[in-house]
This record gives C-alpha cells, structure tokens and sequence, in this order.
C-alpha cells in the first residue's frame, strides 16, 4: 500500500473517509461532506447505530453529490481521549473496512480537533503508520489466490493542512512499520525456509543500512564454551549460529543497550517431543529474534542516536541419533553446569549463552531479551500482555510506559530468591525446569543465573507473539511485538537528543 | 508459653548465637561441646541442639543485628521449634537476650509453627511424629509487657489454627452441616453465626454447585461486632467447597484427595473472624462462607445448565468443576447487598492458573482498586503471607461471552483462567465497592515444612487479614 500525505481536498474518486466524534458529533470534514452531499451523513447515522464510538464504522455507497464510490465514517470517540493509540486504532479501522471494499484508492480526511491530546499531524501520522501496520499480509506462498480475495486498496492519502510535518513525523514511524513487517515476514515463514542459516542471511541483509553483522558457528561457539546453546541445536542438521547485530548511532563509546532473543527457528522439543497438534505454531518459536532482528533494522533506518547490539542464538531443536537427551548435563559459556531434565526447556539453555555473551563482550548499560519462552506465561497472562521479569524497578517502569505508549502491555511478574530452588539439580549447578508451579517464573530465575550485574530485563513473549484474532494495528498471525516497545525505550531513555 | 524475668529450670536451654562470635563466651560446658564444630553459621534460622552432660543446650542462630525484626523472630522461632518439638526436652528455657517484643514474636513464631493436625484421625500416635516439648519459659526482661504483645499475637495464632483444623478435616468428617456446626466455637467469642438455605434466598448458583450432594449447601453470616453499630462492616468472603470432586466435570483420580481442602477460603475467613474476636477488636466485620460440596450424582448440575445469580444475572456453566466462582459470584452479591461493607476481600482457592502463574510463594491478587492493593500488599509483606497483583481487566468480558446467556464461567481454550474467574467475580460486585479477590490456590498448603508452618496446610490469609485489619482500623 502506498501512502502519502496531501492538503484537504475532496477527491473525486474511490473512497472518502471523514471522523465522527462520540455523540454523532461532525468533524469539519464530516459537515464539509453532509453539506455537500444534502444531509446524507446526518440521515445515514439516524437510520443505524453508528454513535461515532471509537471505532464504530459505517459504509456508505455511492453517496449522492459527491464522485466517490463509497464514504466511509469513523468513530473517534470522545474528543479527550483521543491519542496517538486512539489514532492507530482509527487507522486500523479505515484498513480493515477498506481493504477488500474494492476501492483502490481511499482518501482520509483529518481534521483538528478541539480538546484532543495530540494534534492533527500526529493523528495523521499515526493514522498512517496504523495502515501499514494493519495492512500487512504473509501472502507470498499463495499461487493461486482470485484477484478478487486479493486487497483491493492500494493507495492511501491522508489529507490535512499540516501536511508537511505529518509527513514528517510518519517518516520516523514508518521506518519502525518497516522493522514490524520484516519481523513479522520472519515468523510467518516455515521453517524448512527460515533456519538458522537463512535467518542469519536475513540480518546480514541490514548491512545495507549501516548495522554491522558478526556470525558465529559451532566450532566458534565451542571454542566459547557455549555447551548450552550448542546441545539444543546438536540433533538437528543445521549448524546453530550465533549472530551479532550492532547498531552505532550515538556517535561516541557509550556502553549499548543490547537485546538478546531466542532464535529456535524450529522446536520439535527435542527427545522429550512435543505432542501432534498445534506443533506447526512452533516455527515461530524464533520470534524473540525476529524481534531483535526488526528492531535493529528500526533503529538503522530511522538512524537513532544510539550504541545498540543485538545478539540471537539460532538453532533448530529435532530429535535425533545425535540430539541430547534428558539428563544430560551440559557446561554454560559462564562455567555453570546444567542438567538438562526437559529437552523442550530448550529456549533458556540458548538464552543462557547468547545472555553470557552480549554483557561478557559488549558490557551494555542494558540488556532486554525477549523469548517465546514458557507456556506457562499464557496461562498466567493470555494474549493481552507479556510476562516482564526484572529485578531492576527502573527498568520495570521504563518498559512497562514504553509499552503502554505503543499498546504493547507487559505485565511485571515476580522473581525471588524462594522460586530460585525449584531449579536445583541433584547432580549439576541447576535444571532446566521447575515443574509445573511458576513455570515462567522459574523460568526467568534461570536466566537470572546468566546475568552478572548487568540492569536486565526478560520478556517472555509467548502468549503475544502470534495473534488467533486481528487487533487494531496487528492482523491475525505474527504480531511482531516487541519491536515498536522496544524502539520506543530506546527512543525514550536510551537515545541522545 | 510463659516470660520470665529469671532462667526456670528445665531439660534444655536454648541460647542465642550470632555470626562470626564464638559461642559459648561465658558458658564453658557449650564452649567445650563444641570445641572444633565450625560449620554451624549462626544465620537466622539455624537452630544447633547438642545434648551435653548436663542436658540440652541448643544454639540459636540469631543473624546479623540489622535486619532483627518481627518477621526474622517468627521465623527463628519457628526453626527453634521444628529442631526439637520431638527430640528429648519436655521443658525448655529460652535465654536468647531478647526484648520483651522480641520475646513475644519468638514465642508467636512456635506457637504457629507448634500447630499438628488433630489426633482425632489416628487410632493410635505415629511414632515419627511425637511432640515431647510440652513447656517453653521464654527469658526477658520485661515479662509482663512480653506476655501482653503475646496475648495480642495469639489471637491471630488461635485463627490461623482454627482454619488448619479445618482445611486438614477429611470431607466425611467436613460436610456442609458439619463446617457450620465447627463455627460454633465462633459463639464463645462473641461471632454471632447466621445460616441460610441457599434456595431460599435467590442463591441459585451456591444451590446449584451443592445439588448434587445429600449434604446441602449453605450460606453461612459470621459477625463481629467490636465497634459501634452503625460503622460500616470489612466484608471477608471465602469459598467453601467441602469437597470438589469436579461434579459432571470429573477430575481426575490422581491427588484427587487433596479437594478436600477446596473449603481454604472460607476456613480463612472463620479464622479472620474468630482472631478479631478473641483480641476483641474495634471494628465491626462480617464473614460470608459459601459452603457446599462439589458431587456427581443423578441430580447434579450438568455442563450446559444455565441459572440466575443472586445479582440477577443468568450463568452459563460450562464447565462444572469451575464451581468456585460460582459460589464466590452469589456470595459477594449478597454480602455486598446486606452487608454494606465498606471493604471486601474474597479468598479462594479458585484456579488451577494461579499456580501455573505464581506457583506455592505468593497468591494472586486481583483489585481495581489501587488502595485496597497497596495495603493488602503492605499487610502481606508484614505477615510474610505473600501476594502478586495480577491483570483484573474486561478485556477478559470476551472469554466470557455465552452463546445464550449473560455470562458463561469459563472458557475450554487454553488461556489465563485465574484472570478470567476474577473478572466474572467482578461482575457480581458493585463498581463502587472497594473490592479484592485472592486467589489463594497454591499457597493454602504446602508440600515442604516452612518456617510458620510444616507440610501442610497454612491457613494462608487469616494473619494476613488480622494485620490489614490492625493497620486499617486501629492505627497500630
């Protein structure tokens, strides 16, 4: 979908959508339109239940005195309430509506307006990245799709008189639009073409934007030490690699903030095998990764003013002739022992190494990770937030308002010393699992035996990865979610001004 | 327990240590008996005992000075106990050169961890069991003022004990009728105990839950009235189930024994009760128990069954061994209708989520009250009976949806249950209504001694509530 921005004018073809505040209250362009059209709009809301609720729609075809085919009226709900999210939410609207209305061309008519918490080139801006956002698509492997189950709108102009600084400020949103695409394309692909290989080609295509790229393979990371990482991926065919994307815009020697993500670009469980059904979804079990990977193409295109690494172990979990067995015991680039009693506890064992690594290499003044770690997090949280784990209130607070301001809500969940002993082995430094009792809990307190003294924060991203329904800046499937949080951290505490 | 100003005699002496002190300065037989043992620490909770020539000597591990609170007191006191109820010494004198308060928290620390189950289920003692120590004389220098912060501290002891008994009775010895005959022992502090018929009262989902049994369910109104009649009632409610067999819904066999303690809730709310009355506290509360037992049978509710609430609202129940926000539902309806609290706290052993969510170290707190948060959670801190605020949002409304009526009580997906049953019990409680739920699921027994309780039940929420109480009511 191509989008631009252009001063009001009434177009004179495909679809014209103007704003309805809370109360069937016209914006300046709903009245424009009504006039022009003799009162349609104002009939039009009589004869249904449109309020102007915020994200009520209403279709309208071949409106009368005007040359449209269709005008389309949204809700903007209360003039107070409405913000940057209010607008994606208005943005995800017009797309959902519209994509498959059959117009190629929609015009959105954005008015300023009295009271609102966020004037009219934001709300343009934002109405415009929420397109992007909500009009992504993983179509790429449908051969025989009918033009007509294909999205019909393929231009988008968004019209104001602050045309100039929208455009703007949609400049920087859409370059975060652009990491959210590539990190979702990444966990929608399959894994018999997303491997570890082929995901550490991905990242190496970001050089072009100025992010340097390091690769490990397995003889490097045993050299390492990494025996954690390199036992999950041994059953598998693919070499695990460990990559390293940094990203210099701060212009001086300040410590990054590095991200680190599980990348298992396959998990089978390993010997203790998952059960049949659902087993697809785990293709996407390298979404931390993806997240990294999307965040850091954010970060470059957008050209932020900071020091940022990240750092993804990549590996496919199979079961195998030369796969790990429960109750191995394998040796941690820290020197910690583990014993591993669950394969399929397999994200931690990666995590640990790529965690020991970035502070041990990069001494970052922050590391976040982000993991599609544990089951557990979606019996505890659901889809609406993600698990936050983070001995650090700063960073607790920052993350948590980083994520409300983009809609992407974490959840801090506990992590004391007393869960630390479901991990304790017989044999080895810890287990792998805890049991079935605070599974994410026990989980991150794993991870909490990688991290030195590091200010560190672990998301568990399980339950909001992949979304069963639409959202309003997110269609059904990879959610990519993470990376406009994360951007927004950095953009807010991390970044130089 | 007695304090005393002087060293009583007795078969043991227990004596204070610290770390990185020699011990047995002062006191040659210890000295000696120790000579060359190196690897006892003297942390908080460390507990040595050493039979010498002349009896017991038990060193008590007392930690480092700063830190030496009431919570760290109950815990030492709860290790000194667990070290030698059964060892030998029948009386044991206590000379750690506490304060009196000091004093007080230690003594209260054993009197917690002292409680067993009733003996009434053996036929004759097990031996690995035996509790010898009968008398503990506690030294300090104030033992009038360690007797009085003692009595204070008793009574949330006395509460918390009640709820063990309770949750630790099997269900043939714990039907409905027979809970609501335990409260009677309420009477003697002045809880006055009310009983109502469920049907009767419009309580149609707490009769529902209970159709399937021959013991029928009840509503049961404990009050106590400490202050003047027209202040506004704290409402405790807490669930009841007798035994949860799953009804229709059947679990399954393995640990299917442990339902019997599906009634925490409601044994915590009877000890909340029964500790403000015992120290006589100035506030006016009221107890709501919602008891019933969960059965299959020819005349149970079966999944699909719709009724009204007592709020009027219409259920759909989809799932039958999703019964205790059912019970919880009719129950916060109409303790908020005749009660008028000014509070309510639910407690419930409500899902198996909160487990998955926060496992056996801290309940879920669910309120969309802030305060009410901050100070449940100030409280929890205080007893070392630990809460974690989770999400209560209606987000989860649509989890809830039915096909065919206003609400459903759960979904079959895979999903966040706990939040999802905090959320349906919101819909039965007023909006302005300051409102907390805890599900207490994974922390109202254990399966590993703890410091103020063994393997067991932990009668989790009565000291917790006795405190919220204490700091909200009475300036303490």
């Amino acid at each position: 979908m191509k989008i631009s921005f252009a001063k009001p004018s009434l177009p004179a073809e495909g679809a014209l959508v103007v704003g309805i505040l809370e109360g069937r209250v016209l914006t300046a362009s709903a009245k424009l339109v009504d006039e022009q059209t003799g009162g349609t709009i104002a009939r039009a809301m009589a004869a249904s239940r449109f309020e102007g609720k915020k994200d009520q729609a209403l279709l309208l075809a071949a409106p009368a005195g005007l040359t449209v085919q269709r005008l389309l009226l949204v809700g903007l709900g209360k003039a107070d309430s409405i913000d940057a999210l209010a607008a994606e939410s208005f943005g995800g609207t017009v797309v959902a509506q519209l994509a498959a209305a059959g117009d190629a061309l929609a015009t959105v008519a954005i008015d300023v307006i009295d009271g609102a918490q966020i004037g009219a080139a934001d709300f343009a801006a934002h109405v415009a990245v929420a397109a992007r956002l909500r009009g992504y698509r993983f179509d790429k492997y449908r051969t025989k799709e009918k033009p007509e189950d294909k999205p019909s709108l393929k231009k988008l102009v968004v019209t104001l008189s602050e045309s100039g600084p929208a455009k703007r400020r949609f400049a920087v949103l859409d370059a975060v639009a652009d990491g959210v695409h590539l990190t979702r394309d990444l966990a929608s692909e399959p894994a018999n073409v997303i491997f570890p290989a082929t995901l550490a080609a991905q990242a190496k295509g970001l050089a072009d934007i100025g992010v340097d790229i390091d690769v490990l393979g397995e003889k490097q990371m045993k050299k390492l030490g990494m025996g954690a990482l390199l036992g999950v991926g041994q059953g598998s065919e693919r070499e695990s690699l460990l990559v390293t994307l940094r990203w210099n815009g701060a212009d001086d020697e300040s410590a990054p903030v590095a991200f680190v993500g599980k990348g298992v670009t396959f998990d089978s469980g390993g010997i203790s095998i998952k059960p049949a059904g659902g087993m697809e979804d785990m293709k996407w079990d390298m979404g931390g990764s993806a997240v990294v990977i999307g965040l850091m193409k954010a970060l470059a295109l957008r050209k932020a003013k900071v020091n940022a690494v990240g750092v993804i172990g990549l590996v496919e979990n199979m079961p195998s002739g030369t796969a790990q067995r429960p109750g191995d015991v394998v040796t941690s680039m820290s020197g910690q022992t583990i014993e591993v009693i669950n394969t399929d506890a397999e994200g931690r064992l990666v995590l640990a190494d790529a965690l020991w690594y970035a502070q041990d290499r990069f001494k970052p003044q922050a590391m976040v990770d982000l993991a599609t770690l544990t089951g557990a997090i979606v019996i505890s949280l659901g889809e609406l937030y993600a698990g936050l784990f983070t001995p650090d209130d700063d960073l607790a607070e920052r993350l948590t308002a980083a994520g409300k301001a983009v809609g992407e809500l974490l959840w801090r969940m506990p992590l004391d010393e007393p869960y630390d002993k479901q991990i304790k082995s017989d044999i080895a430094d810890m287990k792998n699992v805890g049991g079935r009792e605070a599974g994410s809990v026990t989980a991150a307190m794993f991870l909490k035996r990688f991290v030195k003294d590091t200010k560190w924060a672990h998301l568990d991203i399980a339950g909001v990865t992949w979304a069963k329904k639409d959202g309003p800046v997110t269609p059904k499937g990879a959610t990519a979610f993470g990376v406009r949080l994360l951007d927004r951290f950095v953009a807010d505490y991390y970044e130089k001004r | 327990m007695v304090f005393s100003a002087a060293s009583a005699p007795a078969d043991g002496l227990a004596v204070g240590a610290r770390p990185g002190t020699p011990i047995g300065i002062g006191d040659p037989l210890l000295a000696r008996a120790l000579a060359g043992c190196a690897d006892f620490k003297a942390e908080a909770e460390d507990v040595l005992p050493v039979m010498t020539g002349e009896g017991w000597r038990v060193v008590v591990g007392l930690g480092e000075p700063e830190g030496r609170n009431a919570r760290r007191l109950r815990r030492i006191g709860g290790a000194l106990y667990a070290a030698i109820a059964g060892l030998g010494p029948v009386s044991l004198t206590v000379s750690l050169g506490l304060s009196a308060v000091e004093s007080a928290e230690l003594a209260y620390g054993m009197t917690l961890r002292a409680w067993r189950p009733s003996e009434r289920y053996r036929s004759k003692p097990d031996p690995d069991k035996v509790v010898l120590l009968a008398q503990v004389t506690v030294v300090t220098d104030a033992p009038n003022a360690a007797q009085a912060r003692f009595a204070r501290l008793s009574a949330a002891a006395v509460g918390a004990s009640f709820a063990r008994d309770l949750v630790v009775a099997p269900a043939n010895d714990l039907t409905p009728e027979r809970f609501v005959e335990r409260l009677d022992q309420l009477a003697a502090y002045g809880v006055t105990v009310e009983v109502i018929d469920p049907a009767a009262a419009g309580l149609n989902l707490l009769a529902a839950v209970g159709q399937g049994s021959v013991h029928p369910p009840r509503l049961v109104l404990l009050r106590w009235s400490g202050a003047p009649n027209g202040d506004r009632p704290v409402a405790f409610v807490g669930k009841g189930i007798t035994f949860d067999t799953g009804g229709i819904d059947i679990k399954p066999a393995e640990h299917l024994e442990e339902m019997k303690g599906d009634m925490a809730g409601a044994a915590a709310v009877a000890g909340v009760l029964l500790a403000l009355a015992a120290r006589k506290a100035p506030v006016n509360a009221l107890g709501v128990l919602a008891i019933a037992e969960n059965m299959v049978s020819g005349r149970a509710t079966r999944p699909g069954d719709v009724v009204k609430s007592y709020a009027g609202q219409t259920v759909e129940i989809i799932d039958t061994d999703a019964e205790g926000r059912l019970v919880l539902a009719d129950a916060l309806a109409y303790a908020a209708a005749i009660g008028k609290p000014c509070w309510m706290i639910d407690l419930a052993t409500l899902t198996g989520a909160v487990e998955v969510a926060l496992g056996g170290h801290r309940a879920g707190l669910f309120t969309a009250d802030d305060r009410l948060a901050a100070s449940l959670m100030a409280a929890a801190e205080a007893e070392e009976e630990l809460l974690w605020r989770l999400p209560l949002t209606d987000a989860y409304d649509e989890a809830l949806k039915s096909d065919i009526a206003d609400l459903r009580n759960c979904q079959w997906e895979r999903g966040p249950d706990a939040l999802h049953a905090a959320r349906f019990l919101q819909h039965f409680v007023p909006t302005e209504l300051p409102w907390a739920h805890l599900d207490i699921a994974g922390v109202a027994g254990v399966d590993e001694d703890g410091p103020l309780a063994g393997e067991g039940p932990t009668g989790f929420g009565v000291r917790l509530l006795d405190r919220l109480v204490a700091d909200a009511f009475e300036g303490a």
